[in-house]
């Protein structure tokens, strides 16, 4: 892998601009690789193969855990869960460790004690995330995710079609609704409306 | 059946992948798999697999028409599956866990189970039938019973599943609009406290239902008629009515709801307490007359109905003369409802 510094300076430059969740999500993403035994996932096909990576929020820092594991969404090998929480799991699927690790809220105020010379707190937490040691930045769990079928990696193993819409709904997103099976839109509700 | 597959001395397997998983029991401390599938054999692992009584290994010996029990159970597993059930991608001892995909009742088809489990060298167990479910809630487990299964039988079970499909769905509930009627003289001229708005509104509650309205009527067939007509008017969705099932010349509130034109009406159940419990419809409104037992058991046949009504089933007479079998309340000192044989019907 890449050291730190390439790694942040192409992460935000993939982002968009520098900030303080980028050294987050760079310093987080390569603590999970090496804590699941991959050493650079985002450049290596066997790898990536062998990597699943829940992220909890969807903000810079998640740009940059993109970033560096390599894992995308239309891999499937990206998966987000909304809690607003910023936190992401690392699962090795060939051996089934996983390690979730969260932001500590604590890092935040941590900062001025290792970035003192500056005195904005962005800038603080900018440079104060790079020295920062683990166990003040991170809380870092060994944990067990058992990834349903429908969410691996590889071809459409389930479709269904929706009976009011008539989408194809795939990888088992579809729900039983008072005997007929429907597609989440369908049967929950949408995020969107069609205008009159 | 596996006396086909060549078995290597414990002594000279180093070196061999394993062909299944190797179970490892510690009483009251650990059961699981102790070696996976595929775990190259080493020097140091002898004295381990001996100790689990291992004295010889299998070499993997499987090809098109014999099929190792880890791909079988994922194809069992994707056939007996329906909507709202899913499982894990990784076999464990050659088992799959099927688990909700979300919250609601669970639906298992009981005879093409016990036709698929007919099927030698292939299980399926699971919870019960109506079983209101939470997401990520274990449903059924599944196997192949022998480490390799012939390609023929396999394909034999996994039709039988397919036929009847789903073998296993979990139904959304509905979020109804509910609202109740609480009749009787004593607790509409005051002469005792309510305590049915609060039982009925903690049960819809554990569903994540509220109660849009609740009144307190006398014994009058002709008021509670009203009242029902006015809420099958105003489009409630859920209308449960409380007191009145009973057979004395005040119990009224039976007659009420024919009065307000529910029809079907289906009075009584095979169900103790819950004898006198009344299932009615009109449109798409469900009518539910939950009798006075209600009141004084924490648990009744209002907990079997209510699950099916808001997974959007119209429960029959036939489905509460079904309710017979595991219809009766043991009345436990400490209620374990649902971990116990009441509702489990069959």
């Amino acid at each position: 892998m890449d050291s730190f510094e390439i790694l942040l300076e192409g992460s935000a430059r993939e982002h968009g601009h520098l900030c303080p969740g980028q050294v987050v999500g760079v310093r987080m993403a390569m603590l999970g690789c090496e804590r699941i035994g991959l050493n650079d996932p985002r450049n290596s096909l066997e790898e990536i193969k062998k990597l699943i990576v829940y992220v909890e929020i969807d903000r810079c820092a998640t740009d940059a855990i993109t970033y560096v594991t390599g894992a995308k969404l239309g891999r499937r090998s990206l998966k987000f869960i909304d809690n607003g929480i910023m936190a992401a799991t690392f699962v090795n699927l060939e051996t089934d460790i996983a390690v979730r690790i969260a932001s500590t809220e604590t890092s935040r105020d941590l900062a001025a004690k290792y970035a003192p010379a500056f005195l904005d707190k962005g800038q603080q937490q900018l440079e104060g995330y790079k020295r920062m040691p683990e166990h003040e930045m991170f809380v870092i769990q060994p944990v067990k995710v058992d990834i349903p079928i429908h969410d691996m990696p590889g071809p459409t193993r389930f479709k269904a079609v929706c009976e009011q819409c008539q989408a194809v709904v795939r990888d088992k997103k579809e729900v039983s609704l008072n005997g007929r099976i429907l597609c989440r839109t369908c049967g929950l509700g949408g995020y969107y409306t069609v205008p009159e | 059946m596996n006396n086909t597959s060549p078995k290597i001395r414990i002594e000279d397997a180093v070196g061999l992948r394993l062909a299944h998983d190797i179970t490892e029991v510690r009483p009251g401390e650990y059961k699981g798999p102790s070696f996976r599938r595929g775990h190259k054999v080493r020097n140091e692992d002898l004295c381990h697999l001996m100790r689990l009584g291992k004295r010889h290994l299998y070499q993997l010996d499987t090809d098109l028409n014999r099929i190792h029990e880890d791909e079988a159970v994922l194809e069992l597993a994707t056939a007996l599956a329906g909507p709202g059930v899913t499982f894990g991608h990784t076999p464990q001892e050659g088992k799959l866990q099927l688990k909700a995909a979300y919250d609601g009742l669970l639906k298992v088809k009981c005879e093409p189970l016990i036709d698929f489990n007919m099927i030698p060298d292939v299980m399926c167990a699971s919870m019960h039938n109506n079983t209101p479910v939470k997401k990520g809630a274990c449903l059924a487990g599944t196997r192949a019973i022998p480490l390799v299964i012939d390609r023929a039988v396999l394909d034999r079970a996994v039709l039988t599943a397919r036929t009847h499909a789903p073998v296993f769905s979990v139904k959304l509930f509905n979020p109804l609009k509910s609202k109740l009627i609480i009749t009787g003289n004593e607790i509409y001229d005051g002469l005792i406290e309510d305590r049915f708005e609060s039982v009925v509104g903690d049960k819809l509650g554990a569903y994540g239902l509220a109660l849009s309205e609740s009144v307190i009527l006398p014994d009058d067939e002709a008021r509670i008629a009203n009242q029902i007509q006015t809420y099958l008017e105003d489009g409630t969705e859920l209308i449960i009515t409380t007191g009145g099932m009973s057979v004395d010349p005040d119990d009224v509130t039976r007659e009420s709801i024919r009065r307000a034109g529910a029809d079907p009406m289906f009075y009584s159940a095979a169900v103790l307490p819950g004898a006198m419990f009344l299932l009615a419809y009109k449109g798409n409104t469900s009518i539910v007359g939950m009798p006075a037992c209600g009141l004084f058991h924490p648990i009744t046949i209002f907990d079997l109905i209510l699950p099916r009504l808001l997974a959007g089933e119209k429960p029959d007479n036939r489905d509460l003369a079904q309710l017979a079998p595991g219809g009766l309340c043991l009345n436990c000192p400490t209620c374990r409802f649902p971990n116990c044989s009441f509702g489990k019907t069959g």
